[in-house]
């Protein structure tokens, strides 16, 4: 417990250089950007005057200098405020709370059908490596993994949404149904089974591939030969020791991929209309909402700093040695 | 010479250095045999494939050859993926290797900016990148390899540590050799071949890169790439599916190439090593 | 053993992934009985049409707030009335007097009055709208002498004109009592929208959908004729044919479903492909033209790029001919205005070359004469189809084109505030009247960072009197004589070229009743729609 008390706070002091690069840096992208929030904004009007575009950049600072703005987030931040977004006249705050959700449900959803999915098919292509049906998983998972995601989820909402009307085309749930609970839960699983399948079938030929790997490597361990020797059924060696040995390389990519996950996640959500945290973004760079960008850049680092650290610790509940090295370091 | 026989001795490598090849022949052979400009307008709009020998695999939504723009997107998507990566392994490789050889506040500092990269979704740092500095090859290189420097920058330094220990170098360092020339002619070339299996998998993801980024109207209008010919057809997905089906299957056909000799040479490698 | 359990945990969650994808099956239409849903590609951050005077606003909140007058096929000067019963204007345009509605509540139970129009008229038109500013610059005063009665007053002549025009657009009246006294930019009725219309605001959840309900105490008897309006956000310009066809919304309208689309689309049973109901929504596909590059400042070259354009491929190839060439820069639908007395620019490719040749510039070794930076707006494929055609065109002629992409905001900076251009795509929108937004892509000195304004550095002495003349002259018929030779000199002269002009496409269930009743109809009150 101690232990795992040192690692969080250790973390939680190396991420805040890290962190303060990233805001930074988004800071001076946004602000290297042509055109300005005022820009974008009057494009959304169909136009208007200087004096009116002069207004509006004094109303939102955006004639204060460069430095100075900066300085006003930094603080701001400090504060645990996000600022306010000029492309949605709403604390940023506000918006990223209602956003997020939509994506986490997406990315848990597809992480665990990717996971599940992969290991599964990764313990069958393994359990006989270069067998037939090690082939056949394995040449189907390399080319999923080469399927681009937006392909793959405009082909399956045609097939089922358009053509065999299986499934609901876009969003997160049903408009305005006044569903709750069991219902309303029910409902949303319906809306994600497509956004799910596309953005989780690159997981899971990665997962699968990983897995598969993990057992291939373990067939050559001594224990296996041992276990072999002792003459244990192949079927028991395959799950109580191959695939059980193989399983712990997936958890350490489960925290490498939350971050690439999330960058798929822009594609996905705009394809199938769903509020997430990917089209915020998307809205944000269009809108030129830098304070918008900067505070969803933040969050979803802040994110995958948290995902990796539950990884971490995971691990090192699971393996002594973990926790001994990093004490060392 | 070894692991190449190696390599194509095994079905997956040969695969992809068969795709591989083909496609490389194809797209340097390209301004020959079509010497036209893909973006000319050759013929009636919407002709389906194999219905007009003179555009055989049909016009787009302009009546621009299909057959033309195929050729010279693979010259362009090709392109991307290797100088994305190319630029990703070059400099992550560099700060790998300063990292891990200077070490103390150097590598403090360095690592900490890895983090930051690696922490920020790879493909929303591009896709800002791009909508900011306006969609043109060399800005969508950049910004893909923004999002992949980071796998080589830390294997590198790995490497780095790993070697920097051993006899060769520190005898290198009692001559007297400069840090930085150590670092160059000893270090580097010893870290590279496990890079090198790396880099092709970011060739791969490069040109998925691409692609997306077409597909949310982030490609360069000058240049015909595959992703820009997938999210043109994408208009016309259900009158005209061939548009987009054609340069999709040829960027999948092309990526599992990749993925195929990145097996290969991974193996082959690993054989070798073994050996030795 | 930790291992093995969190594996059958996920392994289990996996399966009962899969089964759930297989054994759903979709229920159709919402359950509400008259409940509309429509795609919306956009979610205006401030809805309110009395300051943002665009389509994208108007498209929702036109069904909550009501202008003074909408636009008509049949009416006298083709205005309906709606908030106004009568309007007259003073033969020396200083005033314009209106007579409004009697019986008209807000949503929240407080009467309309002319206090209302006086308010929104002086504290929000004319100081704070895009359009309105323009429209109402010489606007004093409004008086009411009674709670019915709003007298405009003006300090100098007006052409009545040009006011009677621009009310469908400019004249979305808002409620006196929740903005008097407020800071009108902030104020939450921007979003939350309280009006006089069939339809009252009832929710948004932003990036997913708008919902309006009936209002029961409608002015008008028996309207309106749905229970609910659904404004459901698509993003994805491939959504809305699928979700049309798979019966999740009744309409897309504003070409939602791509030109290239509506052939196949309209075979599909019980959908039908609608081209009307834009009439008074014209949007003009031009080449904008930067006149400080001293190639382009030649009229000949200008010219030639005019004659190396093949209009009625454009019109085939990238509007599916779905819109018409363009004569000049009064579309043909403004019969009040139009003209075809122009110039005339029948394509022709060896007359270009001619005129190029004519005008000094010969082509080099390689076949190009001189090189241009070519800026398409983003805002449509059509307007991204067109510049690749462009590029095209003028490599017939020894032009050697480059495109420059960005995205729309990083686009309205680079052609109207940086002015850094040789040639642009743009599809400005036709008002009504040349006045509102058209002259001033011709007119000279506009201040840098003005969207849809002369950026080009384009400056005639002659057209600017015209264009200074007819804001001024009251008299209809010679007015609009004025805009007639603002349309030849624009023609002859060649400050922007006119390529094409088309109007939207709606593509609705056959179960929506009166779709296209009005030439504003998607940006209407879509009070006698029916289900």
């Amino acid at each position: 417990m101690r232990r795992s008390l040192g690692i969080v706070g250790r973390r939680a002091i190396s991420s805040i250089p890290v962190l303060l690069i990233v805001i930074v840096g988004t800071f001076f992208l946004m602000e290297a950007a042509p055109g300005d929030a005022v820009d974008a904004y009057l494009l959304s009007m169909g136009g208007g005057d200087a004096a009116l575009a002069r207004d509006l950049r004094a109303s939102y600072g955006l004639d204060q200098s460069i430095l100075s703005r900066l300085w006003l987030y930094l603080s701001a931040l400090a504060r645990f405020d996000l600022g306010w977004s000029v492309a949605f006249g709403r604390p940023i705050l506000a918006l990223i709370a209602e956003r997020l959700p939509n994506t986490l449900i997406l990315m848990g959803a597809a992480t665990t059908f990717a996971f599940g999915v992969g290991s599964l098919f990764g313990i069958v292509a393994g359990a006989r490596p270069q067998g037939w049906l090690d082939r056949v998983v394995s040449i189907g998972s390399l080319t999923l993994y080469a399927v681009p995601g937006f392909w793959l989820a405009l082909v399956l909402s045609l097939i089922f949404s358009v053509q065999l009307r299986w499934l609901p085309i876009a969003g997160m749930e049903t408009i305005a149904s006044g569903k709750v609970g069991l219902d309303r839960a029910l409902d949303i699983a319906r809306h994600l089974v497509l956004p799910v399948t596309a953005l989780g079938m690159i997981y899971l030929a990665l997962f699968l591939r990983t897995m598969r790997a993990g057992m291939v490597e373990a067939w050559r361990q001594d224990f296996v030969l041992a276990a072999r020797a002792r003459g244990i059924p192949r079927g028991r060696i395959v799950l109580s020791h191959i695939a059980r040995n193989a399983l712990l390389p997936l958890v350490t990519l489960l925290g490498l991929q939350s971050a690439a996950m999330l960058g798929g996640s822009v594609v996905i959500e705009s394809v199938f209309a769903i509020p997430g945290f990917g089209r915020l973004a998307q809205e944000a760079v269009a809108g030129r909402d830098a304070p918008l960008l900067m505070g969803i850049i933040v969050t979803s680092a802040v994110l995958v700093i948290v995902v990796t650290l539950l990884v971490d610790l995971t691990y090192a509940l699971l393996d002594p040695r973990v926790g001994a090295s990093e004490r060392a370091k | 010479m070894t692991v190449l026989s190696r390599l194509m001795r095994q079905p997956e490598g040969l695969f992809g250095v068969v795709i591989l090849s083909t496609l490389a022949i194809v797209a340097l052979s390209a301004p020959l045999v079509f010497p036209r400009d893909p973006l000319s307008i050759v013929a009636r709009p919407l002709i389906p494939p194999l219905s007009d020998w003179s555009v055989p695999l049909g016009t787009d939504r302009l009546g621009r050859d299909v057959l033309t723009a195929l050729v010279y997107g693979a010259r362009a998507s090709l392109s991307v993926g290797l100088a994305a990566a190319a630029t990703a392994v070059v400099v992550g490789s560099l700060v790998g290797t300063l990292a891990g050889f200077i070490g103390g506040i150097v590598d403090e500092v360095l690592m900490r900016v890895v983090d930051a990269f690696q922490i920020v979704p790879a493909f929303l740092l591009a896709l800002a990148l791009v909508s900011v500095a306006g969609p043109s090859l060399g800005v969508v290189v950049v910004a893909i390899a923004l999002g992949a420097w980071t796998g080589p920058a830390r294997l590198v330094r790995a490497e780095v540590l790993s070697i920097r220990e051993r006899d060769y170098v520190a005898a290198a360092r009692v001559i007297g050799m400069h840090p930085l020339e150590i670092a160059l002619a000893q270090v580097l070339p010893g870290a590279i071949a496990p890079v090198l299996a790396l880099s092709s998998v970011i060739v791969a993801a490069a040109i998925l890169v691409e692609a997306a980024l077409s597909f949310l109207g982030l490609g360069d209008p000058n240049t015909v790439t595959w992703g820009t010919m997938i999210a043109e057809g994408r208009t016309v997905l259900r009158t005209a599916p061939f548009l987009s089906i054609i340069p999709g299957v040829a960027l999948v056909v092309t990526v599992v190439g990749v993925y195929l000799l990145t097996d290969g040479l991974n193996e082959a490698l690993a054989r070798r090593r073994v050996k030795a | 053993m930790i291992h093995a359990s969190f594996s059958r945990r996920a392994l289990l969650q996996g399966t009962a992934a899969l089964l759930a994808s297989t054994t759903f099956v979709t229920e159709a239409f919402a359950q509400a009985s008259r409940r509309l849903i429509v795609a919306a590609d956009s979610e205006p951050k401030n809805l309110n049409p009395a300051m943002v005077a665009s389509n994208g606003v108007f498209f929702v909140a036109s069904k909550v707030i009501e202008p003074l007058a909408e636009a008509s096929f049949t009416a006298k000067d083709g205005l309906a009335p709606r908030l106004a019963t009568s309007w007259e204007g003073a033969a020396d345009g200083l005033s314009v007097t209106f007579k409004l509605r009697s019986g008209v509540t807000w949503h929240d139970g407080t009467p309309f009055t002319s206090g209302d129009v006086a308010f929104s008229a002086l504290k929000i038109w004319k100081p704070l709208q895009n359009l309105g500013r323009l429209v109402f610059a010489n606007l004093a005063d409004v008086e009411t002498p009674d709670a019915l009665t709003a007298v405009f007053r003006f300090s100098k002549p007006t052409p009545f004109q040009l006011i009677r025009n621009a009310l469908p657009v400019v004249t979305s009246v808002v409620p006196k009592h929740i903005y008097d006294g407020s800071d009108i930019a902030t104020n939450p009725a921007n979003v939350k929208l309280v009006g006089t219309g069939p339809f009252k605001f009832a929710e948004y959840k932003p990036g997913e959908f708008y919902r309006l309900v009936r209002n029961p105490t409608y002015w008008s008897a028996g309207e309106p004729k749905v229970d609910e309006i659904i404004f459901r956000v698509l993003p994805d310009r491939a959504a809305a044919a699928g979700a049309l066809e798979a019966e999740e919304i009744h309409l897309a309208a504003f070409s939602a479903v791509p030109l290239a689309d509506l052939a196949r689309i309209g075979k599909v049973n019980g959908i039908s492909v609608i081209a009307k109901g834009y009439e008074a929504l014209t949007y003009q596909l031009i080449v904008e033209i930067n006149h400080r590059r001293k190639e382009l400042a030649n009229q000949k070259v200008r010219q030639a790029i005019s004659y190396a354009i093949d209009r009625q491929f454009v019109v085939d190839t990238v509007f599916l001919g779905y819109a018409a060439t363009s004569t000049g820069p009064v579309p043909k639908n403004a019969p009040e205005f139009y003209t075809a007395d122009v110039a005339a620019y029948n394509f022709d490719v060896a007359k270009a070359n001619a005129l190029l040749d004519e005008a000094g510039y010969p082509r080099g070794a390689d076949g190009t004469r001189f090189e241009l930076k070519l800026l398409p707006a983003p805002y449509f494929n059509e307007t991204k189809q067109f510049g690749d055609y462009l590029k095209q065109a003028l490599t017939a002629i020894g032009i050697k084109a480059t495109i420059v992409s960005n995205d729309s905001a990083g686009h309205i900076k680079a052609v109207y505030t940086d002015q850094a251009f040789d040639l642009a795509v743009a599809p400005p929108v036709f008002r009504g009247d040349p006045a509102i937004s058209t002259t001033i892509l011709a007119q000279s000195g506009q201040k840098p960072g003005v969207p849809f304004s002369n950026q080009g550095g384009y400056a005639n002495p002659k057209l600017d009197a015209i264009i200074a003349k007819a804001t001024e002259t009251v008299d209809t018929a010679a007015r609009t004589e004025l805009y007639k030779d603002f349309q030849k000199l624009v023609v002859d002269d060649l400050p922007f070229i006119n390529v094409a002009e088309w109007g939207f496409i709606t593509v609705a269930r056959n179960s929506v009743k009166n779709v296209a009743s009005n030439p504003r109809w998607a940006v209407s009150n879509w009070a006698d729609t029916e289900l």
